[in-house]
């Protein structure tokens, strides 16, 4: 019988939530050899692998298809995977890892609330500053069908940002930023606020599966599914 | 580049170039990917091919040639009038049809006779494609940024609401969108009390205000927007909230819109049109006809020429005439007018530029059939 991998993050508060749900759905994950070991399995279910990777990772290896199941957050599917929906389904949503995607600018512009303030904003930013308006963040799939398709803004460049995306603003690297919230504290504390429709995704931590067609005749697959699902 | 790939035409259509007049130009292959990211938008990001130098620069496969024959032109400062004939390969990521392939087309800069230069454009562009598919039916479509920008400043609306209207021309999905925000009234826009006061004030207060709140939160005040700015787009947005557009205005705005028919009547029905709505539409309307007379005088059929008012490109370096050339819905031939592109792309002076780009890949497709 082949053997079905399951993906799970690698560390932190993550991977301490993922293990308790899974441990609830009565499939307790053990690791092999070691504590810090990268490989794990499910007691009882020899048939079943754990594979310890970084979050962004296994939104990647579900696009590849190279796992079965997959724990990480919306956000990392949403913007790692083209066409996401053509390659994953979302099976769970687990309740934790709650996080927004938003579009923040600083605080002091009072006259932009909404989109189409930004749209404004960009629209003029060339002629007024000689350079399109900058946006700090991650998300450059994300930041791009926000703006473009949702909202019809083009003119606008991307900075690449991997830290600290909310203290950009501030220190000059860009005008605003794209950047993922739960509390909003950060973004406050660094004097910026979220837009009225600049919420892009409401992520958490979600259980995945990559489709595959040989899923369809797998008794298995729908059990794993069903077990977490009873223990949200 | 291995001369058996291009297409087996492209001597023809050199030749075509240099009969009009235009001289031939080459452009690097990579080139720096910034003035394509600036002038198009991210949203070009993703479709073309990017990569990048060992100094961290951000260069790309060439994804056309307007931009790098506008910023050769500016290096190499030859002067101006000046028409250049390119043929070449350009690289970009497309769901269907291949990755990379040919484009050739003109482009005409520093031309000052608008008219002219714009008729002689599409006519360049219909002979070519004539020439090269002969006896089929080509379908020219036109339509003018600048008449569209004379009806929105016409009917009065605010400044802010002009620039959102222009900005969008050519995303019709996003003008109708605009549209019925503009029919429907307005949520109050929730300003915090203290703002109001501010705003009730003059304007020196709420700029110092700004000002202050910059200094107190670390937000320095030259990098990016400046409490000046802010400020002023705070009282333009109060009269953007206020605004209603009439109904008439709106079935004007409407009407305009929904203008289509053969080139030949478009003149004569734009003037009534501005006629009927009491519009005063001043020289987008004498350029429009200009350009008419002129494709006419070049020998252009102007009932076998469509004109749409709705016509644009959502790009903000289009200042006029846009146009495209087709065949059973496959765009062979797409150019415009740029006035604004050349001094984006950094150079000293105005130059009016406009230019058309023949989708080679296309064209071979049409000749086959």
């Amino acid at each position: 019988m082949s053997i079905i991998t399951i993906a799970l993050p690698s560390k932190g508060r993550m991977k301490e939530d993922a293990s308790a749900i899974f441990e609830r759905a009565g499939l307790p994950i053990v690791a092999v050899g070691n504590e810090r070991s990268y490989r794990g399995k499910v007691e009882g279910h020899d048939d079943i692998e754990i594979a310890f990777l970084s979050a962004s990772e296994i939104a990647r290896e579900i696009g590849a298809g190279t796992v079965d199941f997959g724990v990480t957050g919306e956000d990392l599917i949403r913007e790692g995977l083209i066409d996401a929906d053509a390659k994953m389904e979302i099976a769970a949503r687990l309740g934790f890892g709650h996080a927004d995607v938003v579009v923040a600018v600083p605080e002091i512009w009072l006259d932009v609330d909404t989109m189409a303030d930004l749209g404004d904003v960009a629209a003029d930013f060339r002629a007024r500053h000689g350079r399109r308006l900058q946006i700090a963040t991650k998300y450059w799939r994300l930041t791009q069908q926000h703006f473009s398709s949702q909202h019809g803004i083009q003119l606008y460049r991307i900075v690449e940002s991997l830290g600290a995306t909310e203290g950009a603003p501030a220190a000059g690297q860009a005008d605003i930023i794209v950047d993922i919230t739960s509390t909003g504290s950060t973004l406050k504390a660094n004097h910026l606020k979220i837009l009225s429709d600049g919420v892009i995704l409401k992520s958490e931590a979600c259980l995945v599966r990559a489709r595959k067609s040989e899923h369809e005749t797998d008794a298995r697959v729908k059990k794993i599914v069903e077990a977490v699902r009873s223990a949200l | 580049m291995p001369l058996i790939n291009m297409p087996e035409f492209s001597g023809t259509l050199l030749d075509e170039f240099a009969a009009r007049g235009t001289a031939r130009i080459d452009t690097p292959v990579i080139q720096p990917a910034a003035p394509f990211l600036d002038m198009a938008g991210e949203d070009l990001r993703r479709r073309i091919f990017l990569t990048e130098s060992e100094t961290g620069e951000s260069l790309c496969l060439r994804p056309e040639f307007t931009i790098p024959v506008c910023l050769r032109h500016i290096e190499n400062a030859t002067g101006t009038p000046r028409r250049y004939g390119y043929l070449g390969e350009v690289f970009r990521q497309r769901r269907e049809g291949d990755n990379e392939f040919y484009q050739a087309g003109i482009e005409d800069l520093g031309e000052t006779a608008v008219a002219t230069a714009d008729a002689r454009a599409v006519n360049d562009a219909a002979q070519i494609l004539a020439n090269l598919i002969p006896g089929r039916k080509l379908d020219v479509t036109l339509g003018d940024q600048a008449v569209f920008e004379a009806v929105v400043k016409a009917l009065g609306l605010p400044g802010g609401w002009q620039k959102r209207l222009i900005q969008s021309f050519g995303n019709n999905a996003h003008l109708r969108q605009l549209l019925m925000t503009l029919a429907s009234p307005q949520a109050p826009s929730g300003l915090s009390p203290e703002l109001s006061a501010l705003l009730a004030k003059d304007d020196a207060a709420l700029i110092a205000h700004i000002d202050q709140t910059m200094q107190d939160t670390g937000y320095s005040t030259n990098a990016s927007r400046s409490p000046r700015e802010i400020a002023a787009r705070l009282k333009e947005k109060q009269s953007l909230t206020q605004t209603r557009l009439d109904g008439s205005a709106l079935a004007l705005l409407t009407e305009f819109l929904s203008l289509e028919m053969p080139l030949s009547q478009a003149p004569v029905a734009l003037a009534g049109f501005a006629d009927a709505a009491g519009l005063a539409l001043g020289s987008a309307i004498v350029t429009f006809e200009a350009r008419a007379s002129a494709m006419e005088e070049l020998g252009m059929d102007l009932d076998k020429v469509t004109y749409r008012a709705a016509f644009g490109r959502p790009l903000d370096y289009y200042t006029g005439l846009v146009f495209e050339v087709s065949r059973d819905n496959a765009v062979l031939a797409g150019g415009g007018r740029f006035d604004r592109l050349m001094t984006l792309l950094g150079a000293n002076e105005d130059i009016p530029a406009v230019g058309f780009s023949l989708w080679l890949d296309r064209i071979e497709q049409a000749r086959a059939r």
